[in-house]
This record gives structure tokens, sequence and C-alpha cells, in this order.
């Protein structure tokens, strides 16, 4: 990732340059830039330093993650797959089915709960590492650095004329994203129908309709979004980033600029002396400005737009080194601590404090429950209704019987025999085929037949229970209310 | 707001609602379940979560629509016939005046 290129090119561009080329660049009719009359294109310069590095880490680790899941195997099958068109999710050893919708209620307040609390404690580690808009970003201004070289060399190409090596060069680019987007697209899709099958099918020029649309409109969705829209994506779009301030207080990590320690900012030489000169450390180098992805200075303050990717700490901290000074001037601070001076430990003790415990405490509620619940449930599913054309009727022997239709749910990844029993009437008895034999994770549905004793039971409805109990596997049970109608 | 700014203000909110409503009332609904004027569907179950989807998208951003139409100042209401719109300019890089 160390490119030379980028090293050397270290003149800034004047203002007007980039503004210029902006403006050229969404009048050529590029569809997403054009939706916003304002923009001005962004170009980065890159940076190399410990955050980048984690930055880089967690590109990895998610896309590894991403990528390489619907590959895994489980059971025989796809270790995690949403098959929609089946209606079950499979998610290693569970299968989930529209019926369980409790457990992804509560995933999705167990993931908003915990965005909550990492935001306050944090602040937007989220959005500068592991967001996807953030990692796919980065992968795509990767390849743009690889084909189109450096920042300097990236704007001179912009300004460029039309000539063969800029189309040749901006074509390799945009067919390398569309390469990208692509497999991405597949991927996505690759979670909702089985990938293997998918993959032959796309080898095969043979996908379905609505796959072949699914893909090709994540894939555009990606290329759009990490090719083109990029930081207006966080700016204008993301909900996340609008709200993220409410849960931000004066002990939440932010990126911060030691103004006590850098103003009054100015330009120096290397070799003066840092007891002679009337400055601050901020040698007014302009670095932390050029390598913003959102084009901002984080000298100005703690600004909406900020992604906290700390592109302007690794940049500034390369800048202090080379001046001899402490790094630091631009680091992951709290407004408390930059205000009262306070040293790391003080600030992480203020991590434990009532919004952060208020947030810890319900987040640990809710995923016990959840683990609660998952531990305790039964992979059966019973449902009774009763036959809507017949009542109540007289059977040989003078006996009452009542018909039901029962639907009994498997939910377990083996086949099951189950016994159906009834109880709450005296002599109650299943007269229909007690025994039902469902394969795995699949529904039956079979008409039951119940009946009582003549003269024990006045007239009206009665409650009554129904049990189904798998034969093989004592814990596996199931009971469900129903109604008997004596007339 | 520019034409391009109001139409992603239209489509990108809906979307998300889009998103959030598919999720539910087909987790909800089976569409093997459901009945089209009385016929039962032959179409697959993705299709109808697709079609699904862009009609919640439709419905969605008809409501959008609504929200930036009525926005409107009375100045345009009132503006004369065939006379341009007049609208507050934004001053370069200062966010957005409605």
């Amino acid at each position: 990732m160390n490119d030379p290129r980028e090293g050397d090119a270290v003149v800034r561009a004047p203002k007007g340059g980039a503004g210029a080329a902006a403006v050229r660049n969404a009048s050529e009719g590029e569809g997403a830039q054009a939706l916003y009359a304002a923009r001005k294109k962004i170009y980065p310069r890159t940076v190399h330093g410990r955050f980048d590095r984690w930055r880089w880490v967690l590109v990895w680790a998610t896309q590894i993650v991403f990528y390489g899941l619907p590959w895994l195997t489980w059971n025989g099958r796809q270790a995690v797959l949403f098959d929609l068109a089946a209606r079950k999710f499979y998610i290693f050893g569970f299968v989930f089915w529209p019926q369980d919708f409790i457990y992804l209620t509560a995933l999705l307040i167990i993931s908003a709960l915990a965005l909550f609390l990492f935001t306050a404690v944090g602040g937007r580690l989220w959005c500068g590492y592991a967001c996807p808009q953030t990692v796919y970003t980065e992968i795509f201004m990767w390849i743009e650095r690889k084909i189109e070289g450096g920042r300097a060399q990236r704007m001179l190409l912009d300004e460029a004329p039309v000539s063969a090596r800029k189309v040749a060069v901006k074509g390799a680019k945009h067919a390398a994203w569309i390469a990208v987007s692509l497999w991405t697209g597949f991927t996505f899709v690759g979670y909702f129908t089985p990938i293997t099958e998918l993959l032959g099918a796309v080898a095969a020029l043979a996908t379905g309709p609505w796959e072949t649309f699914w893909i090709l409109f994540y894939g555009f969705a990606t290329y759009g979004n990490a090719g083109w829209m990029r930081e207006q994506v966080c700016k204008y779009m993301c909900p996340y980033a609008r709200f993220q301030s409410a849960m931000f207080d004066r002990d939440t990590l932010i990126i911060t600029y030691d103004a006590g320690r850098g103003e009054p900012r100015g330009p120096r030489s290397r070799k003066a002396v840092r007891a002679e000169i009337p400055l601050g450390d901020c040698v007014n180098c302009g670095l932390c400005v050029d390598v913003c992805p959102t084009g901002i200075d984080i000298r100005e303050g703690l600004q909406y737009e900020c992604i906290g990717c700390a592109a302007c700490i690794d940049a500034c901290d390369e800048v202090m080194g080379k001046f001899g000074y402490p790094r630091g001037l631009i680091r992951y601070s709290t407004e408390n601590a930059l205000a009262h001076g306070w040293d790391a430990r003080k600030m992480v003790r203020r991590v434990l404090r009532a919004r952060t415990l208020v947030y810890g405490a319900i987040l640990f509620a809710v995923c016990a429950a959840l683990a609660g619940a998952l531990a305790l449930r039964v992979p059966l599913k019973v449902d009774i209704v009763r036959d809507r054309a017949s009542l109540a009727r007289e059977v040989e022997g003078g006996r009452i019987e009542n018909v039901y239709r029962i639907q009994v749910m498997n939910t377990q990844e083996r086949a099951h025999r189950y016994r159906i029993g009834a109880s709450g009437l005296p002599g109650i008895a299943v007269a229909s085929d007690a025994q039902i034999e469902v394969p795995a994770a699949t529904t039956r549905q079979v008409p039951l037949r119940i009946q009582i004793d003549p003269g024990t039971t006045a007239k009206g409805s009665h409650r009554i229970e129904v049990e189904v109990q798998s034969l093989d596997d004592a814990g596996v049970v199931a009971r469900e209310q129903s109604v008997f109608l004596v007339r | 707001m520019s034409d391009g700014k109001r139409l992603i203000y239209i489509l990108w909110p809906s979307f998300i609602v889009a998103g959030v409503a598919t999720g539910v009332v087909f987790t909800v609904f089976d569409p093997t379940d459901l009945r089209f004027f009385d016929r039962e569907i032959t179409l697959s179950r993705t299709a109808v979560y697709s079609i699904g989807f862009f009609l919640f998208w439709l419905f969605a951003a008809g409501s959008s629509a609504l929200t930036c139409f009525f926005q409107r100042s009375s100045a345009d209401l009132n503006r004369p016939r065939g006379a341009p719109f007049d609208r507050p300019q934004t001053p370069p890089g200062k966010g957005t005046v409605h």
C-alpha cells in the first residue's frame, strides 16, 4: 500500500484548481454527482500511520466475513442462508421461521443499543473503521490510486483534455470498480439464495430474473456509493450521521485539535529552535485538510461531517515527528479531557457514567433475554384450528367428537416422530392417528379427531389442552390450548 | 433546493422506509397466502417480495414528494403565470436554505 508517487507529490494544488476540476466533473453528466449541485470533488491525499493500519485491518476482517460467510457449510447446507423463497433463515445450528420474528426484533434492538453504547463511549469509531461505506470507499480509493496514481496525478488527469491515455486509465479504473461491485452484488444475493447454485447459474448465464436484477442493483449501489458518492453518503444520506450527536456528551471520544497547544499556527523552518518561535505547534501545513475524506478542517472544531477516520491524526503525527514535536496535536480525546487537561487514565475512568451505564444495563438485559430464549427454545411449534364445518357430533358408542386441524412444525434439522395427546375432560382421547412423523425442518398439517365419554360433560364450550411430544427426545414437547364443544 | 437534491430527498428516505416495510410485511404475510383480485398469485415468492418492495418505495416516494410539494413558499405560489420560480439563493458552501 506504500505508494512512492504519493509521498513525493506534496504540492498543494491551488483551491481554484480542485474546484474547477470538480465543476467540470459534475457537468460531465456523471449521474450521482450531478445530484449535488454544490459538490466539490474531494481528492483525499493518501496517509499512512497507526490508524490507517487499523482501518485496513478492519477492511480485511469485515470483508473476509462478508465475502466468505456464504461459502461456509453446516449440517450439509449453507451455514448462513436467509432463504426468503422458503421463508426460513439458517444461521449455523439454528433455523428460524417467520414465527421467530421476535428473535429478529431482539437482534435489531441489541444492534441499536450497542450502537448507542459504542457511540456514547467511542464516538464515530463505527463510521471511521467498520461502516461498509467507509470500507468500500477505502477499497475503491485503493484501486483508484493503483490505476490513476497519487492525489496530484489524479487531479492532473481530471483536468487534462480527453486523450486515449485518459480514456484507457479511466476505463481500467471503472472496469476494476465494476468487477468488485458485481462480486459484491453476487455475494449479497448469495446470502438469500444458495450461493454455490447461484455461482453455477451465473457461470451458465442462467440466473433467474430477480436474482439477476438484485445482483445488478446491489452492484450498482456499491459502485455508485463507493466510487462516486463517497463522503456525500455520510454527509447527506446517512441517518446515523444526523442523530449521532444525540448520543454524544462531553466524555465521548472524538477527534480533536488541541488549539491550546497548536495556536497561533504558522509556518517555520524545521531547523528553527522551538523556544525561539513565537508560535504554537501547528505548522499550518494543511495536510490534515488534504487527507480528510470529507474535506473539512478539524482545527475548526467538532463537525458533524467528521466521520472519525483519524486520517488527520496520522498525517499530523508524521509532521510533528519531522519537526521533532510530540505527537498528538490532533488526537483522540474528549471535550472534558481537552478542557481540563486530563490524562488518559482520568479520561478512561469517565467511560463509566450514567449514560453508558444505562445503555449498558439495557443492552445486557436484552442480550441475556435473547440468549435465554434461544437456549430454552423448543424446536417444535403446534397450531390447532377447529374445523369450521362441524361443531360436535355423536359417534359410535355415543361418544362426542370434535374435529380439528393440527399443524406441527418441526424446526429442527432432523426428522421427529411425535405422539399427540389431549387432556382436560373426562375420557378424552385422540381418535385419529395419534402419531405423526414430520421430516426435518418442515410443517405437516393433519386432521385431528378428539372424543370424550358421553354424559360426563355439560353443554357448552370447554377448554382442552393438546400435547405434542417427540418420541425420541423427551425435551421436545409443545402444548396448545383449544376448545371442545358439547351440544 | 435544486431539482437533483429534491429528487434525492424524495427517493432516499422512501427507499429506507420501503426496505423496512418489505421486511415487516412479508415476515407477517406469506406471499403464497395472498390473493390478487380474488385470484391466486402464481408468481414466485422472490418476485412478490421484489414487486412489493417497489410498490412500498413508490407509495413512500409519493408521500415524500407531497411533503416537498407542500413546502413551496407563498412566493412560489403567488408568482405570475410563466415567471420563473423565485427560490432563495444558497450562498456557496453554506448548506441549504429551504
